[in-house]
């Protein structure tokens, strides 16, 4: 009884929903102050992530002609669900209560659902530069997913473990992954930049080119949902890499008292977080936009080959661990 | 995926000012595209017959926002040589002054553009705030960031005391090292050096048979300066060198351009430091005598011509302005076709369009909803049927 | 390598922005501001109406007594000016026959507006 409650306060209020959304908005005030820092400007202040969410929410929404409506509605709120469900798996202040085995490969399911939600959305509203954007969003995730996969492969085949939170404390008894896989490390990053479209891999949204592909024709509520699922992807994203590469919410050293350990694992979490939100803003900064056939290039030459490498190495290690 | 017609304009994220671009792409590559200029007709031409020489140059001047200054020299230029009117030294010094630096803001403004429309916006913040330094330093000399209003016909309106000019001349070593970071940027940053090079690739031949002028004719190594070729105010005495490239695309323009923002600030040192004293204005006479003449000027963007025709009265009879954007067109349209849809913000920011500077008419006939072009005395003729018919109350 | 460097070096400084309402602008001395008439030098000769090249400057009739160049004499008519029509292109002040002008161009920030009936007299 008092079992069922306290997971229904772990997914509705903390470290659930509740949290989530909380902590969505303050990452994306960070990630554009810190952005418009290095830019030497000013920047938003601390509440314009919820100030622009509930002003979108109260905003007039625009059918265009002859679009499906229903799906029109359902499109945002699946890729929003998807999203949270997706990081309820991934460990906060210790282990997941809701971990079993197999749920990276749960996780990274659920990642791809916002990507296919804006192909729909673009398909569907009757707008060439929307139907444009779609297309190149689906492209995009052909090129990034491959590599991204194959990089996060390679922690839990050296773990030997399909589930996320036990590849956390592989990590705590032995050495983080970001020792042990610096390449590893670095195509998630760039695959988790190319996931979350943001420069150099904002081309679905390429606000010069195609005025802004997929999400031109949506407006008041279903804006405010899509644009929550970017911010929530944000966070669940930077928090499976903390997860998996920077050793999650522990130390190497454990921590006795069970409610302690929780506490200095949640500070933990938020600032192995914020440092992975850090190296993806001064990404976001330090580049321009490149083109989706030079990314076609440069995905499947370099950085797919890099992730098969890195993968290769893990295999050969772990054959040399074992026979020794 | 079949032909579509992708409407680039006229409102568009990507265009500046109004301008309609019908491109026919397949996927992602352009077959063909069609060009419409005529949104921002204003019939500055006509009202410029309307107004004598004092009053005509404020209407002249907001032909551009940013190449405002040009088009009152050049115009002012033409009147003065039809009344054979010589105008003191100091005041073609601080007119050159003037002009360089609206070179130089043109400059930094179409950087921060070009870097936009690739996304990469920490370019476009940084270039902007720089020019900044340029603005001031107009503001405290003229008075006013745009429109600078410093032209009369027979000199300059207001001179440059010696505060202004040891403010600018402080200002300018500033600058000279945030240009030196910006060359740094542009030839070793990646996503630049892969969205810029072989991008909208025009050959020597093609520029000269396209009649590109300006930076973009210069990029594709056309050694043509009318500073240097046909020099007026005081280029022939200014030490300063034309900066040619041999790359033609998209990254030799760049490269132009910001060879020509270093030259500019040399020329604008130079000129504040040996300014010569003296008056800066002489009395020009009420009216022009009868002539026709051509005037020509280097603005940032290219060879800007004023046609000027005068009858003997104290008005224009004709003014006729070519603007270098509108020389441009014609290759910005044959050098997008077979790239990238994603590659036409580029190509078209890179000559620098100005279209307030371009427009002209285009009739369109509703009943039959096709364009065209259509001969003077035909308008004229329904101009008069239309208006001037008896009938009509 | 030179991007990367100067984002890190901005991250640390102060910003370049200027924050409008609290901080102030600094202006210029010959900077073009608000179109102001000084009612003390004004003699009425018109020149200022028939410069202007917008036309947003017309003579009303008032009278009053003013010295100009050392002689007491009576004008018979002042400018009004639409204050949102004004270009500010100065023409107006560099015609003008008094020392210093009758009508200048402050140089003060001023506001804009869009009230066509807005005037200054």
């Amino acid at each position: 009884m008092i079992d069922s409650l306290l997971i229904l306060v772990y997914i509705f209020l903390f470290p659930g929903f509740l949290f989530l959304i909380t902590y969505a908005l303050i990452l994306e005030f960070l990630d554009r102050r810190i952005a418009a820092r290095m830019q030497h400007r000013v920047g938003p202040p601390f509440y314009q992530p919820l100030a622009d969410f509930v002003k979108m929410l109260g905003k007039e929404v625009i059918d265009p002609d002859g679009v499906d409506l229903p799906v029109f509605d359902a499109a945002p709120l699946i890729a929003l669900a998807a999203v949270m469900t997706a990081y309820l798996y991934i460990p906060i202040f210790g282990s997941s209560p809701l971990a079993f085995q197999g749920d990276l490969v749960l996780v990274l399911y659920l990642f791809t659902l916002p990507t296919l939600a804006l192909f729909l959305l673009g398909w569907l509203s009757r707008n060439i530069f929307s139907a444009l954007g779609g297309i190149r969003a689906v492209t995009q995730m052909f090129i990034y997913e491959v590599p991204f996969f194959l990089a996060l492969l390679a922690p839990a085949l050296m773990a030997g473990t399909w589930s996320i939170s036990e590849i956390m404390v592989w990590q705590q008894k032995n050495m983080w992954f970001v020792f042990l896989q610096p390449i590893g490390f670095v195509i998630a990053l760039i695959g988790l930049q190319a996931k979350l479209e943001r420069t150099p891999f904002d081309i679905p949204e390429a606000e010069t080119e195609i005025v802004a592909g997929p999400w031109t024709e949506l407006t008041g509520r279903r804006l405010a949902v899509m644009h929550l699922t970017s911010d929530v992807l944000l966070v669940a994203g930077s928090a499976l890499i903390a997860a998996i590469f920077l050793g999650g919410p522990t130390i190497s050293v454990p921590v006795t008292p069970i409610w302690l350990s929780w506490f200095v694992g949640f500070f933990l979490f938020l600032a192995k977080t914020l440092f992975v939100v850090l190296i993806l803003s001064s990404i976001k900064v330090a580049t321009g936009r490149i083109r989706i056939d030079q990314l076609n290039t440069i995905g499947w030459k370099y950085i797919a080959t890099a992730s098969l490498l890195q993968v290769a190495m893990v295999i050969v290690i772990n054959y040399l661990w074992v026979s020794s | 995926m079949p032909e579509v017609i992708v409407p680039i304009g006229p409102h568009h994220p990507a265009l500046k000012e109004p301008v309609n671009f019908k491109v026919i792409a397949d996927g992602e590559k352009i077959i063909r595209l069609d060009l419409d200029l005529s949104y921002n007709h204003r019939g500055i031409e006509k009202a410029a017959e309307q107004r004598d020489f004092i009053r005509v140059l404020p209407l002249i001047e907001r032909v551009c926002g940013i190449c405002s200054h040009s088009h009152t020299t050049v115009f002012a230029k033409g009147i003065e040589e039809l009344m054979q009117l010589e105008i003191p030294l100091r005041a073609q010094y601080i007119r050159t002054i003037i002009a360089e630096l609206e070179r130089i803001h043109s400059h930094l403004l179409w950087l921060g553009v070009a870097a936009h429309e690739i996304g990469f916006n920490t370019l476009f913040m940084w270039t902007w705030s720089d020019r900044e330094a340029v603005q001031d330093t107009l503001e405290e000399m003229s008075g006013n960031r745009v429109h600078y209003g410093m032209n009369e016909v027979g000199g300059v309106r207001r001179d440059l005391t010696p505060e202004q000019v040891n403010a600018a001349l402080v200002r300018l070593p500033v600058l000279e090292e945030r240009v030196k970071k910006y060359v740094d940027m542009v030839n070793n940053q990646k996503t630049l050096l892969v969205r810029f090079k072989g991008i909208g690739k025009l050959s020597k031949e093609e520029a000269l048979k396209y009649g590109a002028v300006g930076p973009t004719a210069r990029a594709s190594g056309v050694d043509y300066d009318v500073r240097r070729d046909d020099p007026y105010l005081v280029y022939a005495d200014v030490p300063w060198n034309v900066v040619t490239d041999t790359n033609g695309d998209v990254y030799g323009r760049t490269r132009v351009r910001i060879g020509e923002l270093m030259e500019s600030i040399g020329i604008v040192r130079y000129c504040l430091e040996n300014l010569p004293e003296g008056p800066i204005r002489v009395n020009a006479p009420k009216t022009a005598p009868k002539g026709e003449i051509l005037s020509r000027y280097e603005a940032p963007r290219g060879e800007l011509v004023h046609f000027i025709r005068t009858n003997g009265t104290d008005k224009v009879e004709r003014v006729d302005i070519r603007t270098p954007t509108l020389a441009n067109w014609t290759s910005v349209a044959m050098c997008l076709v077979n790239q990238n849809l994603a590659d036409i913000p580029v190509i078209v920011a890179a000559i620098d369009p100005c279209l307030s500077c371009t427009s002209r008419i285009t009739v369109i006939n509703s009943d039959n909803k096709k364009e065209g072009l259509i001969n003077f005395d035909v308008l004229r003729k329904r101009f008069r049927t239309r208006y001037q018919s008896p009938e009509r109350p | 390598m030179s991007v990367i460097s100067e984002m890190f070096h901005n991250l640390l400084s102060k910003p370049v922005t200027l924050l409008y309402p609290i901080e102030k602008v600094p202006v210029p001395g010959a900077f073009r501001g608000r179109i102001t008439i000084d009612d003390d030098k004004c003699i009425g000769c018109s020149k200022c109406s028939l410069i202007c090249p917008a036309h947003v400057i017309t003579m009303v009739e008032n009278e009053r007594e003013v010295e100009f160049k050392d002689k007491k004499l009576k004008r018979k008519k002042k400018p009004r000016v639409k204050l949102f029509k004004c270009i500010r292109c100065g023409l107006c002040e560099r015609h003008c026959p008094t020392t210093p002008a009758a009508i200048y161009l402050k140089s003060e920030l001023s506001d804009s507006g869009t009230d066509p009936e807005a005037v200054v007299t």
